[in-house]
């Protein structure tokens, strides 16, 4: 009875858990697609000061190189967890910080490929995007805290059954 | 590649390519295949499978940002995933993941 009862009560916390990981994650889905609806009416206003296809794939650069990465890692409780990062440029301890010879060329920011002067459009778009990343990363957090809570639910499920007495 | 991190793909229309881009996950160069597609009206399904096959063969990509009409067309990508039992462990049934699912979390005989 013990047994079953601290089942439960594990059952409990944990049901409670995945309900409030699914609301967190429904809530920055939203979030994300809201900042990605703000990027393109940012886009919508540069292409109107700057010409209707100054703002698109014509203007990708011919060489890119990441600005931010994901990283992933464990956290505390033992799950994967994403994380957005910044590129950086290497340096030696104590040298003034400048490339090495031989090191990745820095990145480029993107909003260089569009001209010298952008609107202002333009950087609140790379903003509302840059808004958008980050949250892509806690919603990858989120889905493998999801997924791994979904299966200790039904394991916790099958330990309950098996107590149940069988009838005669 | 240089830096620490892994990259983010992304599959999607013109306007949230750029978008993703200007936030700076963009890799093109003689190195490596980039990490984006741009999809168009003219973007055949086959260029989208062989495009979403080689980002999951792909070791420095950790996750695929997809537009959802894109990922409908490509659920019969991803292969399907049998368990199977081994000499050491045994299969447990009761746990194999799609009965288990289809079984569902929240049927009232599983809750107390």
């Amino acid at each position: 009875r013990n047994e079953g009862m601290d089942l439960r009560v594990e059952l409990d916390f944990l049901l409670l858990q995945l309900l409030k990981d699914l609301e967190q994650l429904e809530a920055k889905r939203q979030a994300l697609n809201a900042w990605v609806e703000e990027g393109w009416l940012s886009f919508s206003k540069a292409r109107y000061a700057m010409g209707a296809k100054s703002v698109g794939p014509l203007q990708y650069a011919s060489h890119m190189e990441p600005q931010v990465r994901v990283c992933t890692g464990e956290a505390q409780d033992g799950l994967q967890k994403f994380w957005m990062v910044r590129a950086a440029l290497r340096r030696r301890k104590g040298l003034p910080r400048t490339p090495e010879p031989d090191s990745s060329p820095a990145p480029q920011n993107p909003l260089k490929w569009f001209g010298i002067l952008v609107p202002h459009s333009l950087r609140q778009a790379q903003a509302s995007f840059r808004e958008g990343l980050q949250l892509a990363a806690d919603m990858a957090s989120l889905q493998s805290r999801i997924s791994w809570g979904r299966s200790q639910l039904q394991e916790l499920q099958e330990k309950l059954k098996q107590l149940k007495p069988r009838a005669p | 590649m240089a830096g620490s991190g892994k990259l983010m793909a992304v599959m999607g229309g013109k306007d949230t390519m750029t978008g993703f881009l200007l936030g700076g996950i963009g890799v093109l160069n003689k190195h490596c295949q980039p990490n984006f597609l741009v999809m168009e009206k003219d973007t055949t399904i086959s260029e989208t499978e062989d495009t979403f096959q080689q980002f999951l063969n792909q070791d420095d990509i950790s996750s695929i940002l997809i537009n959802q009409h894109a990922l409908d067309a490509l659920w019969h990508c991803i292969p399907a995933i049998l368990e199977i039992p081994s000499k050491e462990y045994l299969c447990d049934a009761a746990n194999v993941s799609i009965p288990h699912r289809a079984r569902g979390m929240f049927m009232s005989e599983n809750l107390h």
